[in-house]
Parts: C-alpha cells; structure tokens; sequence
C-alpha cells in the first residue's frame, strides 16, 4: 500500500476520518491565562480530563481515556527525565510538545497499520507573566499551535471550537477572576455539547445557567496553575465549591 | 543497575531504560581528598519533628564552606538530611525529588511512606561499590509523614551507610558532631526538663541551636551558630500539615528571646 500513492492518501483519509468519528462525542475542554495564574476546566463523566504534568505545567484532554492516559504518561515521563538530567528550569512546552509529543501522534497517526492516538490535548506553561504564559493545542495528527496568554478552547470539530472562542475571548476580558472565568467556560461546554449552533445557544438568557443542570451526573475538574507561589510545584486541583459556584 | 521489567511510575526504572542510572560510574583508587558535610540530627517535639543541621562542609582539615543546606525537601511531607560526602547526597536528593514527584504524578497518588524510606535504602545500597572504597559514602537521615493514621504522624528514619534503615524513637543523629549531640539528647530526653518531646516548636529550634553549638566546641567539622557573622543552622519543621521552614530570621528571634 505504501508504494501506491493513491491508496496512502486514501488510507490517510480514512484514518482521519475514523479518529474524527471516534472522539466527536469527546466532552469540550478550555484552558485562561489570567492576572493570577492559568485556568483549566473539563467536564467528564467517568474519568479524569484534567492532569497535573510538572511544576509549572497541566494539561486537558479530549478523546478515549486510555489515549489520554499514554499521552500523559509520556508527557511526564519526557518532563521529569528533562527536569532530572539539566534542570526543572529547562522543562518548556514548546520542546515538549515540538520534539516530543507532536512527533509521537504523527508517527502513531501515519503507521497505518497501528492503531493512532483517539485524543487531543490542550496544554498549558504557566509564566511570570500573562504573556508569557503559552496554551497548546495539539491535535490527534500530531498538528500542534502554539498561543502566548489568551483563551483556548478543546472541542472535536473545529467549527464548533471556533465561535467559542470567539465568545469566550470576548466575555473573559483582562482582569476576569476565576469564577467568572469558570463560569463563562462552564456556559460554552453546556453551549457546545447542546444541539442548537453554538452563536445561537449562547445569546440565548435561558441558556446561561443551563449548565448546572447538564453538569448533573458529571464532573467538573479545575485545573489551577498559580503564577507565583512558595513551592516548586504551581498546580492545584479545584472544585466548583472552592470558587462559589 | 538495571530493570528489565519497567514498574510503573518508577523513576529509576525510566532512568536505566535510558542508560541515565546514577552511581553506576567506577572510581580511581588514588581518589582526592573527599568533601564532608556534618552534623546533622533530628528529634520528635511535642507537634512533630525538628531536623537540623549545621551548614559546614570540610575536606580533610580546610574548611570548604559554611553555607551548605543540609536539609533538603524531597516533596510536600518529606525531609532529608545529608551527611557524607555532599556529590552523592546532593544526587541522591535529585533522584528521590524526582522519583517522589514522578510517582506522585504519574500515578496519581503519592509515594507511601514505607516506600520512600525503601527508595533512599536502594539508592545507599546502589552505591555500595563507592561506600566499601571509602568513597561517596552517605549517612542521611529522613523524615516524613505516615500517612496511615490521623492526624498524619512525622517519623524519623537513619540508615547505615550500606542502606540498612532504622526507625528513631526519639531522636537519631548522623555526622562527626552527632554524638555529641545524641548524647545530649538522650540525656535531656531520660533525666531533664522539658524533655525534647514535650517541647514546643519555638522551644524545640532554641535547643537544637544550642546542641550545635555546644557540638561545635567539640567537632572542627561542626559549624556552630555565628550570631554576629548571621551564620545560622538549617532547621526544618515536619508537623501534621507539612513542613514548615525556619529561616535565619526566625532563628535569630527565638535565640534573642
């Protein structure tokens, strides 16, 4: 098959196809770079989505669990062999991800004949500063964009993903705190996993407290990365309690 | 040292699997003049464990520095105290913080208690070839939280330089000023008041700076509390919550009141 263009491309596309089919029913994630720190919410129903990677780094998934689970156990495998042979210091996303992990979803999604990663990852590096924070999105191919600061949305349809975070962007503006943001990003799951277009379920008042009753049976997971703090390690798990909601 | 089944959310298991093991280098037989670091102890208090040490390093009769940290934090509820020669407890520290760390990520839980305490017994035990040559040797002492009964309980632990692991009851003690300090201690603990278990914190960092100084009037190798040049030990607090540093300043504070 290898020495017949025709039938890579299309074995290619079919993959795509297939992955895409897979994880359209993945539960949207989102990741906020604020004054205090960055945000990262996800909504499961089951298992876990949102994970500490290092001390300054997390991570949110979409997709099969146990995919999920290798791409983070290789994420923290690659972070901590780093931290250990230089220094913590020298762990950055962007070669994480650049030399890392983008390389290792391109190879499993291009070996046709193996089976390819059924997930996608949001990523985030806590900075000094908000803009010097970086979000990730990395997709199931092993396609990755890097964001400095910013909102970043995880949803399994691009169209989806866009006008969310084109609303998000707008409601979360410079000085937002972490409830708001949550709440806000709590609106856009509920807006995204509802079956009405996503402009049309947001503008709509009935909507915006729609989602305690679509969290109902699920769970919220928080993923907090502080800015500064007294310990090496920035990350913290939330709960909807600990910020009022 | 090699693992040819990888365990899970093992750190070391991830370091031979990329030929990065420590300690696996050989070593000369006409070695240098090794760096030392002493004394280090560390005793129950009334609320927890106070683990101390002063902050010389020597090397035969020169007097290397007299700013080394002795006390290292392995993670949120684990101490570690190095005496020996600082190269191998400086990396002994490195690979435990990340094994803990490690574990504690990867797995999602953290490391037991039990399992920490087994973790330095390996490292000692896997630089044994050093030890038995008189080079690289390391008697730490740790300390950590047993999380297995409420509230969280601090321990102490000592080992031999060949990795055998001890429990302290009371106190335990390591480096050339040690016995005098563990003498000290004992008697304090047996036949004076306030016994160090009854101590409170602020009670417990004002007698272990007195035990580094009576310590270093009779160890070259003890460093000893300066007041006037600000030279003060390290000292960390391990209580049910966590650790708890105390900084020069502090020191400072409970010696002048």
């Amino acid at each position: 098959m290898i020495e017949e263009p025709y039938r890579w491309l299309e074995a290619i596309e079919n993959r795509r196809e297939y992955v895409r089919e897979q994880i359209k029913e993945g539960s949207p994630a989102f990741a906020a770079c604020l004054d205090e720190g960055i945000l990262l919410l996800g909504v499961g129903s089951g298992s876990s989505k949102v994970f500490e990677v290092f001390d300054r780094h997390a991570l949110v998934g979409l997709g099969h669990p146990a995919d999920i689970e290798r791409l983070r156990q290789t994420a923290i495998d690659t972070v901590h062999l780093e931290a250990f042979m230089r220094a913590p210091e020298d762990v950055s996303l962007r070669r994480l991800v650049s030399f890392g992990l983008g390389p290792q979803l391109k190879t499993s999604f291009e070996h046709i004949f193996g089976s390819p990663f059924l997930a996608e990852l949001l990523l985030a590096e806590v900075g000094t500063t908000p803009e010097r924070d970086l979000l990730t999105r990395l997709h199931f191919d092993g396609g990755f964009e890097f964001q400095s600061g910013g909102v970043a949305a995880l949803a399994s349809r691009r169209e989806a993903e866009e006008p969310a975070l084109r609303w998000l962007t707008g409601a979360l503006p410079r000085g937002t705190g972490r409830r708001e943001t949550a709440e806000a990003m709590l609106q856009a799951w509920a807006c995204l996993t509802g079956t009405r277009p996503f402009d049309e379920a947001i503008e709509n008042p009935e909507n915006r407290a729609a989602w305690r009753e679509q969290i109902q049976g699920k769970t919220v997971e928080i993923g907090w990365l502080a800015r500064t703090s007294r310990t090496p390690g920035r990350y913290e798990s939330l709960t909807l309690s600990q910020l009022d909601l | 040292m090699s693992h040819p089944i990888p365990i899970a959310g093992d750190f070391l298991s991830l370091l031979a699997a990329h030929n990065a093991t420590p300690f696996s280098g050989g070593n000369s037989e006409r070695a240098p003049v090794q760096t030392q670091a002493t004394t280090v102890f560390a005793f129950h208090y009334r609320d927890g464990v106070l683990m101390a040490g002063d902050r010389r390093a020597t090397a035969g009769s020169v007097i290397v520095t007299d700013q080394v940290e002795k006390i290292l934090q392995l993670d949120a509820s684990s101490l570690l105290a190095i005496a020996g020669v600082p190269a191998t407890a400086f990396e002994m520290a490195k690979v435990l913080q990340t094994s803990f760390e490690h574990y504690r990520r990867s797995q999602l839980q953290p490391l037991s208690l039990a399992a920490k305490v087994r973790a330095l017994a390996r490292l000692l035990r896997e630089n044994l070839p050093m030890t038995i040559q008189g080079i690289g040797i390391v008697a730490p002492l740790f300390a950590g939280l047993d999380t297995s009964v409420t509230p969280h309980a601090p321990r102490i632990f000592f080992y031999d330089p060949l990795g055998a692991q001890f429990q302290a009851v009371g106190f335990a003690g390591s480096g050339s000023g040690a016995p005098a300090i563990r003498s000290i201690l004992s008697f304090q603990e047996r036949f004076a008041t306030p016994p160090p278990s009854t101590m409170t914190r602020d009670e417990a960092v004002r007698f272990a700076l007195r035990l580094l100084m009576v310590a270093s009037e009779f160890d070259s190798a003890t460093g000893g509390i300066n007041l006037a040049a600000g030279t003060f030990a390290t000292l960390m607090a391990l209580e049910s919550e966590g650790i708890i540093p105390i900084d020069g300043t502090r020191q400072a504070e409970i010696l002048g009141s």
